[in-house]
C-alpha cells in the first residue's frame, strides 16, 4: 500500500476504535478479548495503543473496571458507563450523518447523473 | 535469569507514575498471558507465543508513553507558533543588540581586529545558545504543566494583519528609533569616563563639537517623536530627516578626516603590529557614517514617494 493511502485511512479510522469500544463494552470485557473482537470485526487496531485507551476512557467517566479474580487468571473487566453510551450513541449518530452526507455528494457528483 | 515477560514488564513500569504502577502491572501480564496462550493454542511453542507477543507489543518506552498519557514532542502544535515568534523576535533583534554591545565593549577594550573577531564569534554561539536553550525549556515546561497557556494563546483577529503601508510611522519604530538615540548618547558621554582608562574620542572635543553632536542627536530623537506625531512620512519629513542627517554627518566626517575625532593620547590603536588601526579605523568610520546618512536619505525619501502615491509595500512575487 502506498504511504499516501495508508496516511489517509489512518488519519479517516482515527476515532473510530474509541466508538468501536464503547459499543463492544456495553457487556463488560477485558482488554485481549476486546482486541479480538475489534479485530474480527475488522477493524485494525494494536494492542499496545488499545491497552493505554482502555485506560484514558476510564480515567474519562466513559468506562468502568472490576478486577474478576473466579477464574485461574484475574482479569480488570470493563463496562461502558451510562455516559460513555450516550456518548457513543452520539458518535455513531455523527458517524451515520457523516456517512449520508459523503454518499450524497458522491452520487451528485458523480458524471453525467442528473442534476 | 529474569524471565522475558518479567524484564518487559518491568522496562515498561520503569517509566509509569508510581501509583499506578501495581496496576497496570497485573493487567499487562494478564493481556501478554491472554496473547500467549491465544498462540499456544495455535500450535506454537511456548517460547515463540512469548517473544511474538512481546514483539507485537512493541517498544515498552512507547507504551509506557502511552499509558502515562506523556507527549512525544517537546513542543506541541498550540505552542509552536508563539515559540517560533519569540525566538524569531530573540534572533533577529535582541541577539544582534547584545553582540553590537559586547564587540563595542571589546573595541574599546582591545581593538586589535583578531580578538575583536573571536569576541564576536564566541559570544554570538554563547549568547545564542543560551537564548534558544532556555526560551525553549521554558516552553518545554509550560507544555507539560499547561501553567499560563491560556495567557500566551491570544486570539488571532484581523488587527494582527500587517498593514503594507509604508507611509505609516509605527510605534517600534519610534521606540528604536529613540533606544538608538539614547545609545549613541550614552556611548558617546560614558567612553570619557569608563571603557578605557584614557578616553577613546578626544576630549579637547568637549569644548564643542560633542555637545553639539548631543544636542544634534537630542535633535533627531525630537524628530522621531514628530515624526510619530504626523504618523506618516511625508515630504517634509523627508527632508527635515536628509537635513538632520547632513548637518550631524558632516561635522562627523570632518572631524575624522582632519583626525580630531579620536584621543592622541589614546594608544591601545598602535598593539596591532604591523598595520596602522588607526587610520584604518578612521577610514571605516568615515565610509559606515556616509553610506549609513545616504542609505538613511535614500529609505525616507523612497517612502515618502510611495506615500505620496499611495504605494503599497512590495510583497515580491504578488503582484502588488
Amino acid at each position: 500500500m502506498d504511504a499516501t493511502l495508508a496516511g489517509h485511512l489512518q488519519e479517516l479510522r482515527r476515532g473510530t476504535v474509541v466508538v468501536a469500544s464503547l459499543t463492544v463494552l456495553r457487556s463488560p470485557g477485558y482488554g485481549y478479548s476486546l482486541l479480538e473482537t475489534l479485530s474480527r470485526a475488522g477493524f485494525e487496531v494494536e494492542a499496545n495503543t488499545l491497552y493505554p485507551l482502555l485506560r484514558r476512557l476510564e480515567a474519562q467517566g466513559l468506562l468502568t473496571s472490576e478486577w474478576n479474580t473466579d477464574e485461574a487468571r484475574p482479569r480488570k473487566f470493563y463496562r461502558t458507563t451510562e455516559q460513555g453510551e450516550s456518548l457513543a450513541e452520539t458518535l455513531r449518530g455523527e458517524w451515520a450523518r457523516v456517512d449520508r452526507a459523503i454518499g450524497d455528494l458522491a452520487v451528485a457528483t458523480t458524471p453525467g447523473s442528473a442534476e | 535469569m529474569t524471565n522475558l515477560v518479567d524484564r518487559y514488564v518491568f522496562t515498561a513500569l520503569r517509566r509509569i507514575p508510581e501509583q499506578q504502577r501495581s496496576d497496570i502491572d497485573r493487567e499487562l501480564r494478564a493481556s501478554i498471558e491472554d496473547a500467549v496462550e491465544s498462540r499456544l493454542d495455535a500450535g506454537e511453542s511456548r517460547e515463540a507465543a512469548v517473544e511474538a507477543a512481546l514483539t507485537e507489543l512493541g517498544d515498552p518506552d512507547r507504551l509506557a508513553d502511552s499509558y502515562s498519557g506523556r507527549p512525544g514532542y517537546l513542543i506541541g502544535p498550540e505552542m509552536f507558533p508563539i515559540w517560533r515568534s519569540v525566538m524569531k523576535t530573540l534572533f533577529t533583534m535582541a541577539l544582534p543588540v547584545v553582540i553590537a554591545v559586547i564587540v563595542v565593549v571589546q573595541l574599546f577594550d582591545d581593538p586589535s581586529i583578531g580578538t575583536v573577531i573571536g569576541t564576536a564569534v564566541s559570544s554570538l554561539i554563547t549568547v545564542g545558545a543560551h537564548m534558544a536553550f532556555w526560551t525553549t525549556l521554558s516552553f518545554a515546561v509550560l507544555e507539560r504543566t499547561g501553567v499560563g497557556r491560556t495567557d500566551l494563546k491570544r486570539d488571532w483577529s484581523l488587527k494582527d494583519l500587517p498593514k503594507y503601508e509604508p507611509g505609516r510611522a509605527t510605534t517600534p519604530q519610534l521606540i528604536s528609533g529613540l533606544v538608538w538615540v539614547a545609545l549613541l548618547i550614552a556611548a558617546l558621554v560614558l567612553q570619557q569616563f569608563t571603557f578605557t582608562d584614557v578616553p577613546l574620542l578626544d576630549p579637547a572635543n568637549w569644548a564643542f563639537w560633542w555637545p553639539v553632536l548631543i544636542a544634534l542627536f537630542v535633535l533627531r530623537g525630537l524628530y522621531h517623536v514628530w515624526l510619530h506625531r504626523v504618523g506618516r512620512w511625508t515630504m517634509t519629513v523627508a527632508a527635515v530627516n536628509a537635513a538632520l542627517t547632513v548637518v550631524t554627518t558632516a561635522p562627523m566626517v570632518w572631524l575624522l578626516a582632519t583626525d580630531r575625532f579620536f584621543n592622541p593620547a589614546f594608544h591601545g590603536f598602535l598593539e596591532l603590529e604591523g598595520g596602522d588601526v588607526k587610520t584604518w579605523l578612521t577610514t571605516t568610520v568615515i565610509a559606515v557614517v556616509v553610506l549609513g546618512g545616504l542609505w538613511d536619505i535614500f529609505e525616507t525619501t523612497k517612502r515618502a514617494v510611495q506615500e505620496r502615491r499611495g504605494l503599497p509595500t512590495q510583497v515580491p512575487g504578488t503582484g502588488l
